[in-house]
């Protein structure tokens, strides 16, 4: 069982009376096997919007709630309807069960939920032309926490990183960007998330080559950053992504670049185009 | 000055709410600086470096939210904090819901209006397409504001629309006129007998406003979206378009404005056009444009002479493109050459209006070369990230309206590149266009006038001059005011001129060597 979700269902479980059910349609395949072998824990509602909530589980890791449409985040599960997601409320018991998430007034079930690979597959498999050169065109708008002294200097810190190769430099420079910026997920995250998609995506020897730099960054993370971008940086250590991102990644044509980079950019109020920021810097670096 | 500080602990609210707080907050009387973050430690230095770092900020951790204050008086400053929460439960937007129930689905509006006959559709691209099919099942014609909606869908919509007998405008849609009522972004112009198809917001824009100028009015103006002239399309809202005003007994002449159409969609609009038989003035701005007239359509290579054609046309007068339409020009571009130093040689613009950005680079390429661009197709290959070349920026791109409103209504953007642009020791001209009318802000001028007086204050201090020219695209009746507008640009020390193609030769003319000037001087119109 994944100590991550290995906590036990406690007392508070007894109390939950379900009134609405619905499905999940779709989640990320890492997120389905760590359900399925963590029935019984229980985690918590984290935090509530409009269109989505999170769930925390026992070690702080994060489970996203959203609506119907790509997974926004590899963490992420699509619900069928998002006004299933209006019920629950901060703090309220999150009990893994069989096939199902129960939920205070909310029953949601998973088991016939599409499993989607969120991971870039191994070997890397590069990235098209069409996506180099659409993100020459992309991902020069960002957050301004990015355009601040501190921002420029971590960002160039990133770029003399990847293109030294050097792993020790890469945690230096990720830490330079963690929590830096405007938003839930800072800026400086997915400036960062945007860059190690691109060195998964082309087995960048900064990221692969022993020692790895991804447990030192995880641990930077953890004293750095807030529990949503934390949660985004991990996931992107081990190469996994959200749909969007993937989508564009996988292009192979211009127009289909072309047209993930614009869905990309619009996640989030910045996110999006932050991310298309550090898919551009590791590009450039790279090249 | 005064600070004060709001943290809340494990608060969680999307980015889009947090950036509408410490914009709102930022609004509020007397505050000078507002900062919305979670408490990390990045984000802490980032307030040390601000000078907005309080004890209760440096306290926080990094799942804390933190508002900072800064304003004149301590009392601002407690008032702004202690409206941050209540801002903050509407997800930041500054204003109370009104009480008035709204209907929550397009479906419901149009139950609830039976007369409609319209939707304008204004949601995020990823909702758009749905939406309008919604619209059209419900038998509505379709203005779709939405951009980043598909190809596939926007190609789907078409068909749908044209087979059901509709419109449907757009996406990205920014302007329309139908039967005198203007859609989205739009001036104040008079009705009469031009009808305009345009795949061009800020384009049909300037197009009215100058016929305005000219006495003339807008019978219809159908929007189509920028793609609609691609092969992928095919013109399919385009002819329809045509069909629709060609067939309008209050159409005397049509206007077609966009880009270069796909070759087999330009031969379709000609055949089109020649069907109609009415007369008609097609501006597709594209290098190669041959100036001139064919059978019943006059093609011209401006905005503005798309303007002064259809009025010469309608009046049985000839017609023929001139660089400028005010007297002095050459003694005014003088009196802005004298206090550049030899370096200053380039022109920045900085564009709220898309395709007056396109205009303006085909003029400033075929005076002075090549232009750095994030608009398509740029001379210079894609975004320019240096300082060293001629640069149009389109900041009503994608990129630069994230997490915020179109330059039309929030000038942070634009303000913000002028205050970069003022420390350049290579720049000449800062070249801009101001959009009034409905839809816009309420003093677009007043928006950027203090930026363009400090950027102008800033070059003087470094013993050179800057200047600053202008287009406004509005009209005496827009409820911002031409002129007042004008007055207020160049009260701070803006050239304003009559259309975004003189102020783009200007600008040339200035920043260009003599040989630009001259052509510029023999009639040249670029």
């Amino acid at each position: 069982m994944s100590p991550d979700l290995a906590t036990r269902a406690d007392s508070r479980s007894s109390h939950i009376t379900p009134r609405d059910h619905g499905r999940i349609l779709r989640l990320g395949d890492d997120l389905a096997a760590r359900l399925s072998r963590a029935i019984g824990s229980t985690g918590r509602v984290h935090s509530v919007f409009a269109r989505a909530i999170n769930v925390e589980w026992a070690d702080g890791r994060l489970l996203t709630l959203h609506g119907p449409g790509p997974l926004r985040a590899p963490f992420a599960a699509a619900v069928e309807r998002v006004a299933l997601l209006r019920a629950p409320r901060p703090d309220a018991p999150v009990i893994v069960e069989p096939g199902r998430l129960r939920l205070p007034g909310l029953v949601l079930t998973w088991d016939e939920a599409a499993p989607i690979g969120c991971a870039i597959p191994a070997p890397p498999p590069g990235l098209d032309r069409a996506v180099v050169d659409t993100l020459r065109h992309h991902g020069t708008g960002r957050a301004t926490g990015l355009d601040s002294p501190r921002g420029v200097a971590a960002r160039a810190a990133l770029a003399g990183a990847i293109g030294s190769g050097d792993a020790a430099r890469l945690v230096e420079a990720a830490s330079g960007l963690l929590g830096l910026g405007e938003g839930l997920t800072p800026a400086g995250d997915d400036c960062l998330v945007g860059a190690l998609a691109v060195l998964h995506a082309i087995g960048h020897p900064a990221l692969v080559r022993p020692p790895t730099p991804a447990a030192a960054i995880a641990r930077a993370a953890a004293e750095r950053t807030t529990a949503v971008g934390r949660e985004f940086v991990v996931h992107a250590l081990a190469g996994r992504f959200s749909e969007p991102m993937l989508t564009l990644l996988r292009a192979r044509a211009p127009l289909e670049a072309a047209e993930a980079a614009r869905r990309l950019a619009g996640l989030g109020a910045t996110s999006g185009m932050d991310t298309l920021a550090g898919l551009r810097l590791a590009c450039l670096a790279a090249a | 000055m005064a600070q004060a500080t709001v943290v809340k602990r494990g608060a969680y609210h999307d980015s889009v709410a947090l950036l509408r707080l410490a914009r709102a907050l930022r609004t509020r009387p007397g505050v000078r600086e507002a900062a919305v973050v979670m408490g990390t430690p990045a984000n802490r230095d980032l307030l040390a470096d601000a000078g907005l770092l309080t004890e209760e900020a440096r306290a926080a951790s990094s799942n804390d939210l933190v508002v900072v204050i800064e304003a004149e008086t301590a009392a601002g400053a407690a008032a702004a904090a202690s409206a941050a929460e209540p801002l903050l439960a509407r997800g930041g937007r500054d204003t109370a819901r009104g009480a008035r129930s709204r209907p929550r689905t397009l479906a419901g509006a149009a139950r609830r209006t039976p007369d409609a006959n319209l939707a304008l559709i204004s949601v995020p691209g990823r909702f758009a397409a749905a939406e309008a099919h919604t619209a059209l099942t419900a038998g509505l014609n379709v203005m779709l504001f939405s951009d980043n909606v598909s190809l596939r869908d926007e190609i789907a919509l078409k068909h749908r629309a044209i087979d059901g007998g509709l419109l449907l405008m757009g996406p990205d849609c920014g302007t329309a006129y139908v039967a005198g009522v203007p859609l989205g972004f739009a001036n104040a112009v008079p009705r009469g007998d031009v009808g305009i198809v345009a795949a061009s917001g800020t384009g049909l824009q300037q197009v009215a406003c100058l016929l305005a100028a000219r006495g003339r009015g807008v019978s219809h103006a159908i929007g189509v979206g920028g793609r609609d002239m691609s092969a992928e399309v095919g013109g399919l809202m385009t002819l329809a378009g045509l069909d629709l005003v060609g067939a309008d007994a209050a159409t005397a002449l049509i206007v077609v404005i966009g880009k270069p159409p796909a070759p087999e969609v330009g031969e379709r609009i000609r055949a089109k056009l020649a069907a109609i038989g009415k007369p008609a003035v097609a501006c597709l701005l594209g290098r190669d444009a041959a100036v001139g007239t064919r059978g019943p359509v006059t093609t011209v290579a401006t905005l503005e002479d798309a303007a002064t054609a259809t009025d010469a046309r309608l009046a049985g007068t000839p017609w023929q493109p001139r660089p400028f339409t005010l007297a002095g020009v050459d003694a005014r571009i003088a009196v802005a050459r004298r206090g550049l130093t030899p370096a200053q040689s380039k022109v920045l613009g900085l564009y709220a209006g898309g395709t007056l950005a396109h205009e303006s680079r085909l003029i400033l390429e075929s005076l002075l070369g090549p232009v750095g661009s994030n608009l398509a197709s740029s001379s210079a290959g894609g975004e320019p990230d240096g300082d060293r070349e001629h640069q149009i920026l389109d900041l009503g791109a994608d990129e630069f309206t994230v997490g915020r409103a179109h330059p039309m209504l929030d000038p942070t953007v634009r303000v913000e590149r002028i205050a970069r642009a003022a420390g350049r020791p290579d720049l000449a001209v800062l070249l801009l266009d101001v959009v009034l009318g409905h839809g816009a802000a309420d003093d677009p001028a007043g928006d950027v006038a203090p930026a363009i007086e400090a950027a102008r204050s800033t070059a003087r201090a470094h013993r050179r001059e800057l200047a600053v020219v202008a287009s406004v695209v509005g009209t005496a009746a827009d409820p911002q005011g031409l002129a007042a507008q004008t007055a207020r640009l160049e009260a701070a020390g803006a050239w304003v001129l009559p259309s975004n193609a003189q102020a783009a030769r200007a600008a040339a003319a200035i920043a260009g060597p003599e040989a630009v000037r001259a052509t510029l001087r023999t009639g040249g119109t670029a």
